[in-house]
């Protein structure tokens, strides 16, 4: 066996992400978030602990203030973080893996496989999703399990949608024929031919519904929907406003959690354009084409002449 | 020399990519003559369409012009301002895109869109252009009573009469035609040229012709310039360039033409040893039916894309299946290759009828017996995997060999396709390959499980004119060597001739005529048969020109 160069998708792809600067800020900036969430509980003061007197503004000992029960803010930030994301990605992941199930099995019957598939998509797509959501996170024991649930329910559909329209687009194509011809079965031609060609829309869904999972996660838990007892960047909102943040104007017991969601978000969506980039290197090769020319040329149809040959 | 109509001087073009720019088209001159037809023959990213586009200033980001003059009549179009850009095109140049179907708009009438054209450059008003938009009818021959028909509801052919309609809209001096029959038929696109070539002589424009395909430009241009990866390697006169030109890439070009008529020349396509074996049946269709389920929920049409077709293919025979688009020589590829289930009939394979052992899903068996080359190569292969994914994949679904043999037999396979060294084709994926190499791969993949019949679908329509041959060539030996049938379906029944030992024409799904290739081609039978063959053999435009 001769040694094979290591160029599969994968690794052309985290090329790819390293060289864009969209992607490569977008991941430090959620890295950053996760190295947080992950060791965040370590170096903090207790998030629990009634440290100082209430609604004290930002100070030495206190860098974010304390909230309405006496707690620090940055700790309770902090610690918030890893529950929030842990949500947030399980989420995406879920909907993407249901989503790519049951639109790609079937997008590649059709038939009376797809009647059936389809018709449970759309009956799931046609559900109101807030108030299905609201319903059964207040139905169901609070925690983190069954947030993750409520959002995988209500959200898979539309994605399972985009992957079958995917699916039955790829499914006709001559490699599909070439794989059935020489003999292949249908689960690897799914899964090893035609899914590493959706791996574009597989990881822009993946980050999508991440985004779509914290904002909604935060919301549920902001309506007391959650468990109150964790600390989540959703429950930080949840007391604030119990505490009548607004009212008192202790502004740094919400501002720093709004924050870290707009900023986990920034992220997300930095690194979805940086996808778009790497896999369709057109959107680069455009932009850099209008470097060369000068300001507010190149939208009028016209091909511009630059004479740089003698 | 008399005043050019157009003069291109030293023209360069530049496509920004994320590395170095790539240089498209180099410092390319030559004019056009009023009144002449200027064939510019290249191929695939020759930069003949780059030169087109720059002339009507109509390329697309990310190209630049960096040098150069283009004069019409004497002024510069490089240097005109934004407005008299759009003032000369359709005026002066008016353009004949290759896809009618993609030029024209899917939402409006016939009538809409060239009063369009006329509303906008000329000021008509609504009866002005109507009587006008009659004219242009009965300039390209088509009945007044389609001119509220929508693009979908005509022919190819029809659709790209429109677009040549629509670009004599304002008698422009001058008319640049890029690939305007490549999509189409060969008896279509000889009505066209035809009907092109009498409007010229009609009205009298100045033509532009871009095509890949020098046989067909030999048959009507005057003058021929040829590119070459940017460069314009030669311009001389069609007579000239038909007789091998002076640079070697064009005598390439010119020496590999099969042609469908004429004396067979034995040096381009090796012929099997003779053998006098009896001819033993190895796969035959009897009756073989297949109709598509067309629109309509409530009462639904039904499309019969094969009617009864049925033939034999003996073994280590090369069977080819001749005929245009719509004719269902792909479906009947299809239906071989058992990506589809034929309404009724039967395919029966070494004496076997295989619907009656294997219903539902064709067996392993049966797959390893027959593989299949798609027409696309750049579909064919997933531009996520490896050659060597490709190429190991069906060996081990087949359990053909041990896990350690696989890689020299790989290596082998590769060669036997004249990818050589084999070691490095290997490692590369479908997108750092040409097209030819890409079929090669295709075939090889078809070759590797060793089968009896190999489909093969237009294998060489999508390639270039000058890797064509060595596609035909590599099959013609697989043959020879691996004593594998073939068979070869195309619309080109020139190379149908030089390739294959029987061809069968079909029409409409109807099986019109089956021969050996050089009776059949000698001397047809059927009309459709006929026109075929008069429309691929050379010389067949001069011979209506002179009745003009």
């Amino acid at each position: 066996m001769a040694t094979r160069k290591n160029d599969s998708i994968l690794f052309r792809w985290i090329k790819g992400i390293i060289h864009n600067k969209k992607a490569l800020s977008g991941s430090l900036l959620v890295l950053s978030f996760i190295l947080i969430a992950a060791i965040g509980p370590y170096i903090t003061v207790d998030p629990n602990a009634f440290l100082d007197t209430p609604l004290s503004p930002p100070s030495f000992s206190h860098w974010f203030g304390t909230t309405g029960q006496g707690q620090d803010v940055l700790a309770q930030t902090i610690s918030g973080a890893r529950q929030t994301l842990i949500v947030g990605f399980a989420t995406g992941f879920f909907v993407v893996l249901i989503g790519a199930l049951i639109g790609g099995i079937s997008g590649f019957y059709g038939g009376k496989v797809d009647d059936v598939l389809s018709m449970i998509i759309n009956i799931f797509l046609v559900m109101p999703g807030l108030p299905l959501m609201v319903i059964l996170a207040s139905w169901l024991p609070p925690g983190p399990l069954t947030l993750t649930g409520v959002l995988v329910i209500t959200g898979w559909a539309w994605n399972a949608r985009v992957i079958r329209s995917q699916m039955m687009a790829l499914r006709d194509r001559d490699f599909v024929s070439a794989a059935i011809v020489s003999g292949e079965r249908n689960i690897r031609i799914i899964l090893i031919e035609i899914m590493p060609r959706m791996l574009s829309l597989l990881a822009s869904s993946f980050i999508g519904a991440s985004i779509y999972a914290i904002g909604a996660q935060v919301g549920l838990e902001f309506l007391g929907l959650g468990d109150v007892s964790t600390i989540t960047w959703g429950t930080n909102l949840y007391w604030a406003s119990n505490d009548l943040a607004l009212l008192t104007g202790s502004w740094w017991t919400f501002v720093p959690t709004g924050i870290c969601i707009a900023f986990v978000s920034f992220g997300l969506t930095l690194i979805n354009f940086g996808i778009d980039e790497v896999t369709n290197p057109r959107l680069i090769s455009e932009r850099n084409w209008r470097k060369y020319l000068p300001k507010g040329k190149g939208n009028d149809g016209i091909t511009p002449v630059i004479k740089t040959h003698a | 020399m008399p005043n050019p109509i157009l003069s291109i001087k030293n023209l360069n073009v530049e496509y920004i990519t994320q590395s170095d720019p790539n240089h498209a088209v180099k410092n390319v001159s030559f004019d056009i003559q009023k009144g002449e037809v200027f064939g510019l023959v290249g191929e695939s990213g020759s930069g003949k369409s780059t030169v087109v586009q720059s002339i009507l200033r109509t390329l697309p980001p990310p190209a630049i012009i960096t040098g150069g003059q283009i004069l019409l009549n004497g002024v510069d179009i490089l240097q005109m301002s934004d407005a008299d850009v759009q003032k000369f095109r359709w005026r002066q140049i008016s353009i004949v895109m290759q896809s009618a179907l993609n030029a024209l708009n899917p939402v409006l009438s016939i009538r809409q869109q060239i009063s369009d054209v006329l509303f906008i450059h000329k000021g008509l008003n609504k009866k002005e252009a109507d009587a006008r938009v009659r004219e242009l009818f009965d300039l390209i021959d088509i009945n007044h009573d389609r001119l509220d028909s929508f693009p979908h509801e005509l022919s190819g052919g029809m659709r790209q009469r429109i677009v040549l309609a629509i670009a004599l809209a304002l008698m422009p001096p001058f008319i640049i035609m890029d690939e305007p029959t490549t999509a189409l038929d060969v008896i279509v696109e000889r009505e066209i040229l035809f009907k092109v070539l009498e409007l010229r002589k009609e009205l009298g424009f100045t033509i532009l012709f871009i095509t890949h395909d020098l046989n067909l430009l030999l048959e009507f241009a005057e003058r021929i310039g040829v590119m070459l990866q940017g460069d314009l390697i030669e311009v001389n006169t069609a007579s000239v360039i038909g007789q091998g030109g002076e640079h070697e890439y064009t005598k390439k070009l010119i020496g590999s033409l099969p042609s469908a008529t004429g004396p067979r020349r034995h040096d381009l396509i090796p012929l099997p040893d003779k053998k006098d074996q009896e001819p033993e049946p190895l796969l035959e269709l009897r009756d073989l039916c297949k109709s598509f389920n067309l629109s309509g929920w409530i009462n639904p049409k039904k499309l019969l894309a094969v009617n009864d077709v049925s033939f034999t293919i003996n073994k280590s025979e090369i069977v080819s299946l001749v005929g245009e688009s719509g004719s269902g020589k792909s479906t009947v590829a299809r239906l071989i290759a058992r990506l589809i289930k034929p309404t009724s009939g039967s395919i029966i394979l070494n004496g076997k009828n295989i619907f009656e052992s294997e219903p539902r899903k064709a067996s392993l068996a049966y797959r390893r017996k027959v593989q299949m080359v798609f027409q696309d190569p750049f579909g064919s292969l997933n531009s996520v995997h490896t050659v060597y994914h490709h190429l190991e994949r069906p060996i081990k679904r087949h359990k053909l060999m041990d896990e350690s043999k696989i890689y020299q037999y790989i290596i082998d396979m590769l060669e036997a396709v004249d990818l050589s060294p084999g070691i490095v084709f290997a490692d590369k994926f479908p997108h750092e390959m040409s097209g030819g190499e890409r079929q090669r791969v295709a075939i090889a993949r078809a070759l590797s499980l060793k089968p009896e019949l190999i489909i093969a679908d237009e294998p060489t329509s999508m390639l270039d004119v000058s890797i064509r041959l060595d596609i035909l060539r590599i099959l013609a030996n697989l043959r020879n060597q691996n004593n594998v049938a073939i068979l070869f379906i195309t619309h080109d029944l020139a190379s149908a001739r030089y390739l294959a030992d029987r061809i069968i024409v079909l029409q409409n799904g109807k099986q019109v005529e089956e021969g050996l290739s050089e009776e059949l081609t000698g001397n047809p039978q059927h009309h459709y048969t006929k026109q075929l063959i008069a429309a691929a053999s050379p010389g067949w435009l001069k011979k209506n020109l002179e009745n003009l």
